[in-house]
Formats: structure tokens, C-alpha cells, sequence
């Protein structure tokens, strides 16, 4: 067992900006772990497999199908699982989105591998691999020690700046089969619908959320007005998404997206930690809300107690 | 059909955390001791879509099985699944369940589900609020060898198969598996339903099955691939600036005007 090994994950044919947090995460250990860098990238008709050798990988393993094309976690499990059979890597570093997530776990039954999901940090140690996560919607935190390897780790996205990739890379590509057999698969795809508009609350510098105190699907249309006028991008909590008032992939916290936006403004939102812990990192939080005694106060920069109905239009009107 | 839905008795997620202790020594997080634990909320979900499969069946047809693996469980809130509608509540009781090692707990639902002579359908929730590892129902199926869906906000048994509709990042995807499966439920499947009166009545004079870790043969093996060293709070408070105005419109055009004379947003050239 020797080295680190990092599953790309890709959209379209191009690989997630998480991977570069994950570079940067594997090369806070690397030194002292040696056995270099390798990169699994998987996907359909993958397009920039190249800027992955900019990480400094040695390798970089090219698995193109079109079944790999959609967050198929089995197809995506069996390929991934031979690589690391093959290259017998010490850790193996997913992306924090629901296929890397899954992976992340059925790899570690695979491998009898330790795993680690939503790191903070991490610090190798004595031949151990000493990590921290939250825990309990974000309440506590926890640190963790991962005692054998293999280990697998799932850094939370926003906790490692992403790395500089190198000017001149000098691995090499490989290109690889994913050797999958149609009938020996147990899940099938049926249909997939996407949202039409791409809204990416992950990279959003400005955020305004509403949550189940907007009371109905109508008034997030004041929201995307508002978002409009200021450059921002609509998010909410999980009860509108819950509701279908909204789309789900506009949730923000523990089960919905980590965003770290320099402003975030959440409108009828109470504060639950796992909200909150998908937002804590923002610069400024802004909190509306009539309840004085919202627990949202307690960690917002600017609070405003009141009716958004009254408080919103005000809001709008400054902003003309 | 045979559907085993795995609950698991945490903390009420929504103590707020001024509320919640640390015990140092067995690493755990306590709830105030007045409070009772919860079932997953999750867990209650998937329960909630065995009985949707459940009434698609005839009478007797389809039985529902709740099994949860676990220490201190509190019978009142445990028989709920009686009460929703299980027909079976199974619960596997030792202390030394109550850990961070979810492939001990894994072994443990695995031997479970053999003891009861296996499942068309094992449905589980996607994550569990204490620990937020979203990790059992993956490996369980590893273990057990078969398929899993996750994320399902529909659960639909079409003959040899089940169906699923997945709550993803950016859309729905809907996905197949040959029975029987492992599928993971989420919060848009819905809240599980509210029994009646009669039924809670008759709930609270029913008894669980208990099973224990000597009879299903599992053991801890030390040392875990994982060990939790520390826990603690997180106590993240910012001071609040309080803006106020004539009125609460006056107060919004207030909020609006500091953010932008602080350079945090610019308003956009129509
Ligand atoms: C394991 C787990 C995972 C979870 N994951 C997530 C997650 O990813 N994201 C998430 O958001 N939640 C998540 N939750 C749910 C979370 O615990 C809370 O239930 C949820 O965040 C509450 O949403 P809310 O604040 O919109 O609703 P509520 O808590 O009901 O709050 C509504 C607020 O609106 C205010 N309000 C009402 N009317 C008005 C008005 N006219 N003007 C101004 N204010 C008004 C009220 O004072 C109140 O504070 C999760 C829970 C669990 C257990
Ligand atoms: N001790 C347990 N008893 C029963 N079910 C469990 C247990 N632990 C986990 N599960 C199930 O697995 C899901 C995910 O748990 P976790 O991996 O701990 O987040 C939960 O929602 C439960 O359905």
C-alpha cells in the first residue's frame, strides 16, 4: 500500500472545482506519506483530463464511458474499486457531493478502510491519520483517528483553499476501460431531469435564502427580484425544498450545499445548527426574522427583527 | 414482501446547543435529561414509505418490520412504529452498541436481517442526525450483497424490482434495482403519518422482539478503522448588530444601505 489517490469527479465532461481542493488536501500529507499522487478521473466524454497532471499526479487514470456520465454510483463504484485494488493506494480522497459520499462508503466495506466524511482538518502522525469533522448537524466536533490504512477521507468543501495547480505537470495520462458488464449490474437508469438553469450556490459570492417563514412557493419570486438586483443567488432551508416550493437543489446546510459566500442573507430562516452549518463560514450573515429570540440572531453580523413582508419591500427599494 | 426498515433512537436533533452536554468519557452527546430521544427523522421517513408499499398489498400480504440496533432505548418512543403500522418492532440491545464504529453496527443489522430470514426490501434513512455519517445502509449492502438506491423521495415495488425516484444536487434522477435491495430514504419522501388515537392505545400494550449480540453471534473487534479521540461543542455566536428603524420597511432600506456602503453587495446596473 503506498500513496494517495484522488477520485475526479466530473459534469459534463469536466472535472468538479472540488478537485482542487482535494489536491490540496493530499499535499498536506504527502510529504510524509510518500508514494506520490495519483488521479482517477471518470466520467463521459471528458474533455479536460489534462489539467488534472497540473496537480503534480504522476498518473492520471482516464476512465471514459458513456455510463460514467451520471452520478451512477454502482457504475462509478465498480470501476473505481478495480483501480484501487490495482494501485493499492494508503488514502483515497473523494469529493463531498452525494456520489463521492457514496463511494466514499461502500469503498470502505470494500477495502476494510477507515473513513472520514466531511474533514476539516487533518494531520498524519505516527502512522495514523488524525482527522477532525463536525458532528450532530454542526453542534460538536469530533476528531477522529483513522488507525490503519487503508484510509478515505471526504474533505468538506470549502475547508482546504483550493491548490495551485503547476505550470509544468510531468505525469502522464492513461487511459483505462471501465470494464463493465450490463448484465452483472443490479441498478439500472431509468431518467434523469436536470434543472435547466445551472445556479452553482457553492461558488455564489452573495446568497439570500428563505426559509418555511415565506410560507409558500410565491414569495421566492421577491427573492430572485431582489437576487437580481444585487448580483446574488437564491437559496433556502430544507422545509421549502421539503414543500416543493422550491427545487431541492437549492438547499443550504448539512444535507444541502456548503456555501461560504462573502454575504449571506437568510429571510424567515430560524437558525437550526443544520442550517447553519452549511452557511457559518460566510463573512457576513444577515438575519430577518420577527422573532426576536431566533436562534439565527445569535450567529447572524446584521440582524433586522420583523415582518419580511414589511422589511423585503424596504430592502428592494435601496437597491434601485 | 418483506420490507425491514432500520430506526435508530438519537438525540432530538433540534435541542438547541446550550442545551446539549458532552460526556467526555463515552464520547456521546446528551440531550437534557427530561427530554426523550427521538427515532431518526430520516428513519421515520423510510418507515413511512414501507407502509405506502404496504398498502398497495393485500391484508397480510406485506409485512413491515422495524429493527433497530441500539442501548437506553425508550419503549414510548420506539413503539411508534407499532403504532404507525410495523408489524414487528426487533430491537438488539447491548451498550456496547452505542458507538462510533458503524461496521459493528453494520455486522449487528446484517446477522439481524439474516436471523429474520432476509428481505425483499431494507429501507433506511439517508443519514443519521447524531453522528451524520450517511454511511450503515452502504456498507450494510456491501455486506449483504446487494443493490442500493439512495436518496429516494419515492419508493415503488414494480415486481421484481424496485423503483425509485432520486433526490439529487440538480434534478431527479429515477433508477431501478433487481429485489432484493437497499434503498435509502430522504426528507421529500415526506413526514411519517400521525396515527389515530386507537392505534397508539393498542401500540403501547404491544412488545418489541428482542434479539441480543450473543444470540446473532456478533462481536466487537478491536482496534476499529475508526476511533473517536475528542468531542466537543461548537459554540459559533457572532454579535449581532441590530438595525432598526422608523418602521420595519425603513429598517430593510437601513439593512440595504450598510451592506452597500460596507462594499458586501452593489446593486446592478438595470
Ligand atoms: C439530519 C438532519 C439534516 C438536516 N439538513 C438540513 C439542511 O441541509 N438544511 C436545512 O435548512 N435544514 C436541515 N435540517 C432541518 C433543520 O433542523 C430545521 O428543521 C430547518 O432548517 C428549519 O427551517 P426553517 O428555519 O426555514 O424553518 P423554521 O425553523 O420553522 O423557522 C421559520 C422561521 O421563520 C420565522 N418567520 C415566520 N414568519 C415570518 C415572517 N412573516 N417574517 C419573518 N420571519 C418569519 C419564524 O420566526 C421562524 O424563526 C436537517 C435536519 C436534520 C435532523
Ligand atoms: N444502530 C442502528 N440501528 C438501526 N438503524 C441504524 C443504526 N445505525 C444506522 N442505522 C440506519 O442507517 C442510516 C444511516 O446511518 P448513519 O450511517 O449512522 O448516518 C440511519 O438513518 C438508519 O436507518
Amino acid at each position: 500500500m503506498s500513496g494517495i489517490l484522488i477520485f475526479a469527479e466530473t459534469d459534463d465532461g469536466t472535472i468538479l472545482p472540488n478537485f482542487w481542493e482535494q489536491v490540496s488536501a493530499a499535499r498536506q500529507v504527502a510529504d510524509p506519506l510518500g508514494g506520490g499522487l495519483r488521479v482517477a478521473v471518470q466520467g463521459s466524454q471528458i474533455k479536460d483530463a489534462s489539467d488534472a497532471l497540473k496537480s503534480g499526479a504522476e498518473q492520471v487514470y482516464v476512465t471514459n464511458d458513456a455510463r460514467l456520465g451520471e452520478p451512477w454510483s454502482e457504475a462509478h463504484l465498480e470501476t473505481f474499486t478495480a483501480l484501487c485494488r490495482e494501485l493499492q493506494p494508503e488514502l483515497i480522497i473523494l469529493p463531498r457531493t452525494l456520489l463521492g459520499m457514496e463511494i466514499a462508503a461502500r469503498l470502505a466495506q470494500r477495502l476494510d478502510a477507515g473513513l472520514a466524511q466531511d474533514v476539516m482538518t487533518m494531520q498524519l502522525a505516527e502512522g495514523k491519520l488524525t482527522v477532525t469533522r463536525p458532528v450532530f448537524g454542526g453542534a460538536a466536533s469530533a476528531t477522529l483517528r483513522l488507525t490503519r490504512p487503508p484510509w478515505i477521507i471526504v474533505p468538506r468543501t470549502g475547508a482546504f483553499a483550493p491548490a495551485e495547480p503547476l505550470s509544468t505537470p510531468k505525469g502522464e495520462l492513461v487511459a483505462r476501460q471501465a470494464n463493465l458488464v450490463d448484465d452483472a449490474l443490479k441498478t439500472r437508469r431509468i431518467s434523469r431531469t436536470r434543472q435547466t438553469s445551472k445556479i452553482n450556490l457553492e461558488r455564489a459570492r452573495v446568497i439570500i435564502s428563505g426559509g418555511r417563514g415565506l410560507g409558500g412557493p410565491e414569495p421566492f419570486q421577491l427573492l430572485h427580484e431582489i437576487a437580481e438586483r444585487m448580483g446574488a443567488v437564491v437559496g433556502a432551508s430544507r422545509p421549502p425544498c421539503d414543500s416543493g416550493w422550491v427545487d431541492s437543489g437549492m438547499q443550504v446546510g448539512l444535507t444541502g450545499k456548503t456555501v461560504s459566500p462573502e454575504v449571506y442573507i437568510a429571510v424567515g430562516i430560524s437558525g437550526a445548527t443544520q442550517h447553519m452549518t452549511g452557511c457559518s463560514s460566510s463573512r457576513v450573515i444577515v438575519a430577518i426574522n420577527q422573532d426576536p429570540d431566533a436562534p439565527i440572531f445569535r450567529m447572524a453580523t446584521y440582524g433586522v427583527v420583523g415582518d419580511w413582508k414589511q422589511v423585503l419591500p424596504g430592502f428592494c427599494e435601496a437597491l434601485a | 414482501m418483506k420490507i425491514i426498515v432500520t430506526l435508530k433512537q438519537v438525540v432530538d436533533p433540534l435541542t438547541p446547543v446550550s442545551a446539549l452536554k458532552v460526556d467526555g468519557a463515552r464520547r456521546k452527546i446528551l440531550g437534557p435529561p427530561d427530554t426523550p430521544p427521538v427515532i431518526n427523522g430520516y428513519d421515520e421517513q423510510a418507515l413511512e414509505a414501507a407502509l405506502r408499499i404496504k398498502e398497495e398489498w393485500r391484508d397480510g400480504e406485506c409485512q413491515v418490520i422495524a429493527l433497530s440496533a441500539g442501548t437506553g432505548f425508550d419503549l414510548d418512543v420506539m413503539k411508534r412504529a407499532f403504532a404507525a403500522g410495523a408489524d414487528e418492532l426487533v430491537l438488539i440491545e447491548d451498550t456496547a452498541l452505542d458507538t462510533w464504529d458503524v461496521s459493528f453496527i453494520v455486522r449487528t443489522l446484517a446477522a439481524a436481517i439474516k436471523q429474520l430470514g432476509g428481505a425483499d426490501l431494507v429501507l433506511c434513512g439517508r443519514q443519521a442526525s447524531d453522528w451524520d455519517n450517511a454511511q450503515a445502509p452502504l456498507m450494510l449492502a456491501e455486506l449483504l450483497g446487494l443493490p442500493c438506491l439512495t436518496l429516494a423521495r419515492r419508493v415503488e415495488v414494480k415486481g421484481q424490482h424496485v423503483q425509485v425516484e432520486r433526490v439529487l444536487s440538480d434534478g431527479i434522477q429515477v433508477m431501478e434495482a433487481n429485489l432484493p435491495a437497499v434503498v435509502t430514504v430522504t426528507s421529500e419522501l415526506g413526514e411519517l403519518r400521525y396515527p389515530p388515537m386507537r392505534a397508539r392505545l393498542q401500540a403501547a400494550k404491544r412488545r418489541p422482539r428482542t434479539m441480543t449480540l450473543k444470540e446473532l453471534g456478533v462481536t466487537a473487534t478491536p482496534p476499529a478503522a475508526v476511533e473517536m479521540l475528542d468531542l466537543s461543542l461548537l459554540q459559533i455566536e457572532r454579535d449581532c448588530q441590530f438595525v432598526k428603524g422608523a418602521s420595519e420597511a425603513e429598517a430593510g432600506r437601513m439593512l440595504a444601505e450598510l451592506l452597500i456602503g460596507g462594499g458586501f453587495i452593489k446593486p446592478q446596473q438595470a
